[in-house]
C-alpha cells in the first residue's frame, strides 16, 4: 500500500485503540460475572479460527453486515443521516422472494434476476426519503425511520397474504427455487458467490470515492454543503443518486443474504441488518474498505460470542457490551477533537 | 468628575483564545437614567463589550462595577439577577408561546410551586400599561410583527426588573414608523430612571436619541462625548480613523476601450417586506474594478447573493455579457456567464476544511473536461494545476495533499483566490477578499485582482476596509439602506472621511448624478 495520509493513520490508530479498550472492558466484565473468565475470553477471541465451519460462519454474517454498512456509509459520507436500510432489507427480501419462487430454468439468470430486482426495488424505495429530503428538506432520519415501519407492515402483509406457504406451520414463504440460490464457494459452509459480489461492490464503491466526479461531489457535500452549493454542485441530484445507490446496495445485500443462507423467507420482524449497517459504517469511518473490515470484525465477535455462550456460562448478550463500548468510543470522536482544540486554545493565550 | 455611575467598566480587556484582541483598556461609566450610544465599525469590538456586560463572555482583565460593587458575572443569569437586560438583534422568544408566557418565562410567580397565572398577568399588564405598550397578552408571539416582538423582548426585561437595557442594533429590523415608536418608548424608560445602552451604526439615530456617545475603534475606546457637543462628522471621523495605505497605481494598465460587462437594472429584493435592495441599477465595465463600500447590512451581501444566483430578486434584471442570470443555477452562472466569486466567509462557504488543498483547488471547475476522463477524474491534470497554483499564489504548505483547514487564514484565502482566478472569469465578485489576512498576503491578492483587471475583466470588490477599497478600485460606490447613494470615479480626490459621511447616511447623491458618473467615461 502507498503511504497513508496522516488522517487515515490517526483514524486507524483510533479504531484499533477503541477495539483494544472494548476488549479490555469485556475482560473486566467477564472477571466480574463469569466463573471461568479466561476460558470464556479465549473462546470469544480465538474460537472462530478453530475450524473452517466456524470461520465460514464469520464470513456468512460478514456479507449482509458489509452490504448494509456500505449502504449506510454512502449516505453518511454525503452528510445524510438516513437509517432506512432496515426497511429496505425487509421489503427487498420480499421482492427477492417473489422472484426466487418463480420458475426460471437457467440458474445464473435466475439468481441474477433475483438480485437485480431486489436492488432496483431497494434503490427506488430509498429515493422516497431522498426525494423528500432533496425537495422539501424533510429530515431524512425521521422519514427513513418511519418508512422502516411502513415497509415492514407492507412487506409482512404481502408475506402473510400472498407468499405464505400453507403447507408449513408458522409464517414462511414457499421454498426458494434451487436455481435462484447462490453457489457455495467454500464447501460445508454457506459462503457463496454472494461474497465475491460483495468484494466487487466494495471495490466499485472504493473506486467511485477515490477516482470519480461522483465520489468527489459526495465528499465535498458531506464535508460542507454550503461549499458544494457554492461550487455549483446540485444537492438535489446528488441526494437522489446517493439514496438510490444506497438503497440498491441494501437491497442487494438482503437478496444475497437470503439466497445464501435461507430455504424460505421467514422474517416476521425487521432483521436488524439496517441498524447494524449504521454501526458498521461508523466503525468503518464511512469508507467501503473500512466498512468491510468493520463488518468482518463485528461478525467475528458475534460468532465468537455465540460459540462462547454455547460452551461457557457467559450469555451471548455479552457481545452487546463490547459493541456498545465500541460505538461510544468511536462516536466520542468529537470529545478528543474538543480536547485537542482546548489545548491549542490555552496554548494560544499563553503566547499573548 | 465623580458621577454616580450605575454601571462602570474599568479597564476591560478581552483577548480570545486564538489571540484576537477584541477589547483593550476600555473604561466607560453609565449614568442612571441616560441613553448612552456605543458606536463603531464592524468588528470594532462593540458586541464583545456588550457580551461582557451581559455575562456571555468573561473579560480577560478589568472589572465591572455595578452600583459601586464589583461584579463577576458567570452567565446572563447573574447579570439579569443584578438588573442588566439585553435585547439581542435576533430575538430570543418562543414563537408558539403567548406574549404573556414569553414575558414571564423563567420567572413565574409561584405558590407551593404552582404557577400563579393571575398574578403574573397582573404584573405584566401593569408594566405594559405604564409604558403604553399596546400588546395583547394572549396572542402567540409568532403572529406578531418584528416591532411587536421587540416590545415583548423589552417587556420581558422590565418584568425581570432590569435597570439597564442593552439594545443591540434595535432599529436594524424596524420600519421607520416602528423606529419612531421605539424611540418614544426609550425616552419614557429614561424618564423612569432606566439606563439604556444603545448600539448602532446609524449616526443620525444616535444623534437623535442619545445623551452621550462612546466611540470604539479597533477594540479601544476612542472617546466619550455629550451628544449635543459633537457633530456627526466628527463622530464619523473618530469611528473610521486612518488605515493602512496601499499603492497600486503603477501596476494598473490603461484601458482605451471599456465595454459593458454587467448590467444590473432596477433590482429590488425584499425580505419580510423590508426592501434590502431598493431599485439598484449598476453598470460594470470590463477592465475596471468597481468597489462597493457601506456599513454592513446595507444591502451589499444581498447584491452579491443576487448576482451569484443565491437569491432571486422581486424585480429587475441582471445581464452578464448580455446573458440573463436571474433564476439560473449557480453552475450555469459559473460556466455559461463565466462569473467567479470569492466569498466573504471562506471557512463556511469557500472551502471544505477537512479536504485536501488539491481538492479545494479544483472545486469550482471539477466538472470541466480538462479534469475528467470518461469515467474517472484526471488526477494527473488535477495535480498539475493544483501544484502550479500553489506555486504561483505562494501558498505555504507541505504539499497539495495537506488538509486545507490546517493552513493559516491568509494561505486558505490564497487557495480560494487562486481557484476563482484560474476559472478565468469574465466577471469576478470579490467579497472581503483580504479580511483577516496578513498584509503581505493582502497585497498579493490585490495584485492578482489588478492582473485580472488588466486582462480586461470586470471586477466587483466589496470591502469593509476603506483603505483597500480606495487603493484597488477604479470606481467606487457607497450603499446605504439597500440603495446606491454615491458613485465616485476619481479615487485620488476621495478621502475616507468623505466616504464615511455617505456610509452613515449623512450625505447622499441624487440618482441623476450617480447615473451620469457611472456612464460618463468612455
Amino acid at each position: 500500500m502507498k503511504k497513508l495520509s496522516q488522517k487515515t493513520k490517526s483514524e486507524i490508530i483510533q479504531i484499533v485503540s477503541a477495539i483494544v479498550i472494548a476488549l479490555v472492558i469485556t475482560l473486566i466484565v467477564l472477571f466480574l460475572t463469569s466463573k471461568e473468565p479466561i476460558v470464556a475470553f479465549t473462546k470469544l477471541v480465538t474460537s472462530p479460527l478453530k475450524n473452517m465451519r466456524y470461520f465460514g460462519n464469520v464470513i456468512e454474517l460478514t456479507v449482509p453486515l458489509a452490504f448494509a454498512g456500505i449502504s449506510a456509509s454512502l449516505l453518511f459520507r454525503s452528510g445524510l443521516f438516513n437509517m432506512g436500510g432496515e426497511g429496505i432489507f425487509y421489503i427487498s427480501g420480499i421482492v427477492a422472494t417473489v422472484v426466487a419462487t418463480m420458475d426460471i430454468s437457467n440458474s445464473f439468470v435466475h439468481s441474477a434476476l433475483v438480485i437485480l430486482a431486489a436492488s432496483v426495488f431497494g434503490g427506488l424505495i430509498a429515493c422516497i426519503s431522498g426525494y423528500f429530503k432533496a425537495k422539501y428538506n424533510a429530515n431524512e432520519l425521521v422519514t427513513s425511520l418511519m418508512l422502516n415501519t411502513i415497509l415492514f407492515g407492507v412487506g409482512f402483509y404481502i408475506l402473510k397474504s400472498k407468499l405464505k406457504d400453507m403447507a408449513v406451520t408458522g409464517v414462511a414463504s414457499a421454498p426458494f427455487a434451487e436455481t435462484a440460490k447462490l453457489k457455495t464457494i467454500i464447501p460445508k459452509t454457506h459462503v457463496t458467490t454472494g461474497f465475491l459480489l460483495l468484494i466487487v461492490v466494495t471495490a466499485v464503491i472504493f473506486f467511485i470515492y477515490k477516482k470519480t466526479k461522483l465520489g468527489y461531489t459526495i465528499k465535498m457535500t458531506g464535508i460542507n454543503k454550503d461549499f458544494a452549493k457554492y461550487s455549483g454542485m446540485s444537492f438535489f441530484s446528488l441526494t437522489m443518486i446517493v439514496h438510490f445507490m444506497s438503497g440498491a446496495i441494501a437491497g442487494m445485500g438482503s437478496s444475497v443474504h437470503l439466497m445464501s443462507m435461507y430455504e424460505r423467507f421467514t422474517w416476521s420482524a425487521l432483521p436488524g441488518y439496517g441498524f447494524d449497517g449504521c454501526l458498521v459504517a461508523m466503525l468503518g469511518k464511512n469508507h467501503p474498505i473500512g466498512a468491510f473490515a468493520a463488518a468482518f470484525f463485528l461478525s467475528y465477535l458475534r460468532t465468537g460470542s455465540d460459540i462462547m455462550a454455547r460452551s461457557t456460562d457467559v450469555p451471548v448478550e455479552m457481545v452487546a457490551i463490547v459493541e456498545m463500548v465500541l460505538v461510544l468510543l468511536i462516536t466520542a470522536d468529537f470529545i478528543t477533537k474538543r480536547i485537542k482544540r482546548k489545548k491549542a486554545a490555552t496554548g494560544g493565550t499563553g503566547n499573548e | 468628575m465623580s458621577q454616580n455611575y450605575i454601571l462602570e467598566l474599568k479597564d476591560i480587556a478581552k483577548v480570545y483564545d486564538n489571540g484576537v484582541v477584541a477589547n483593550k483598556g476600555i473604561s466607560i461609566g453609565f449614568r442612571e437614567g441616560e441613553i448612552h450610544a456605543i458606536v463603531g465599525e464592524n468588528g470594532a469590538g462593540k458586541s464583545t463589550l456588550m457580551k461582557i456586560i451581559f455575562g456571555l463572555e468573561k473579560p480577560t482583565s478589568g472589572s465591572i462595577v455595578w452600583n459601586g460593587e464589583e461584579m463577576h458575572f458567570q452567565s446572563p443569569l447573574d447579570s439579569i439577577a443584578a438588573g442588566i437586560g439585553m435585547v439581542h438583534q435576533h430575538f430570543m422568544l418562543i414563537p408558539s408561546f403567548t406574549v404573556l408566557q414569553n414575558i414571564v418565562l423563567g420567572d413565574e410567580p409561584t405558590k407551593f410551586s404552582f404557577v400563579q397565572k393571575k398574578e403574573s398577568r397582573k404584573k405584566a399588564s401593569e408594566l405594559a400599561k405604564q409604558y403604553n405598550f399596546d400588546l395583547s397578552m394572549d396572542e402567540p408571539v409568532k403572529n406578531l410583527s418584528v416591532g411587536m416582538k421587540q416590545k415583548v423582548e423589552i417587556l420581558k426585561l422590565l418584568y425581570k426588573g432590569a435597570k439597564v437595557l442593552i439594545l443591540d442594533e434595535p432599529t436594524a429590523v424596524l420600519t421607520p414608523q416602528e423606529t419612531e415608536q421605539l424611540f418614544a418608548e426609550l425616552k419614557k424608560f429614561k424618564e423612569s430612571g432606566h439606563t439604556i445602552i444603545f448600539i448602532s451604526h446609524k449616526l443620525n439615530e444616535v444623534k437623535e436619541i442619545s445623551d452621550r456617545i462612546s466611540v470604539i475603534r479597533k477594540g479601544q475606546l476612542i472617546s466619550t462625548h455629550n451628544t449635543e457637543d459633537v457633530r456627526l462628522e466628527e463622530i464619523s471621523e473618530l469611528m473610521i480613523g486612518r488605515k493602512v495605505e496601499y499603492l497600486y497605481d503603477d501596476i494598473k494598465s490603461e484601458h482605451t476601450s471599456r465595454k459593458e460587462a454587467v448590467k444590473i437594472e432596477h433590482v429590488t429584493y425584499k425580505s419580510n417586506g423590508i426592501p434590502l435592495l431598493n431599485d439598484v441599477s449598476l453598470t460594470l465595465k470590463t477592465g475596471q474594478i468597481t468597489g462597493v463600500v457601506g456599513v454592513e447590512g446595507n444591502g451589499q451581501s444581498e447584491l452579491v447573493e443576487v448576482l451569484f444566483g443565491y437569491k432571486k430578486p422581486e424585480s429587475g434584471s441582471v445581464l452578464v455579457n448580455g446573458k440573463n442570470i436571474i433564476g439560473k443555477k449557480i453552475k450555469d452562472i459559473r460556466e455559461e456567464a463565466k462569473v467567479s466569486y470569492i466569498p466573504e466567509d471562506r471557512m463556511h462557504q469557500g472551502i471544505a476544511a477537512t479536504a485536501s488543498i488539491k481538492e479545494n483547488m479544483i472545486s469550482s471547475f471539477y466538472d470541466a473536461e480538462q479534469f475528467n476522463h470518461k469515467f474517472y477524474m484526471n488526477q494527473k491534470a488535477i495535480n498539475t494545476v493544483s501544484d502550479e497554483l500553489i506555486e504561483e499564489f505562494q501558498v505555504v504548505c507541505q504539499s497539495g495533499e495537506t488538509e486545507i483547514g490546517s493552513l493559516s487564514g491568509g494561505n486558505i484565502q490564497k487557495v480560494v483566490v487562486a481557484r476563482e482566478y484560474y476559472a478565468d472569469p469574465d466577471f469576478l465578485i470579490a467579497e472581503q477578499p483580504t479580511r483577516g489576512v496578513d498584509v503581505g498576503s493582502a497585497s498579493f491578492i490585490h495584485t492578482k485582482l489588478i492582473e485580472l483587471r488588466n486582462r480586461n475583466k470586470a471586477i466587483l470588490l466589496l470591502s469593509a476596509d476603506l483603505g483597500e477599497a480606495l487603493a484597488v478600485s477604479d470606481h467606487l460606490l457607497v450603499m446605504y439602506e439597500g440603495e446606491i447613494v454615491a458613485y465616485f470615479t476619481d479615487m485620488k480626490a476621495l478621502t475616507e472621511q468623505e466616504l464615511g459621511l455617505y456610509m452613515l447616511g449623512i450625505k447622499k447623491m441624487d440618482k441623476q448624478e450617480i447615473w451620469r458618473k457611472m456612464h460618463e467615461e468612455a
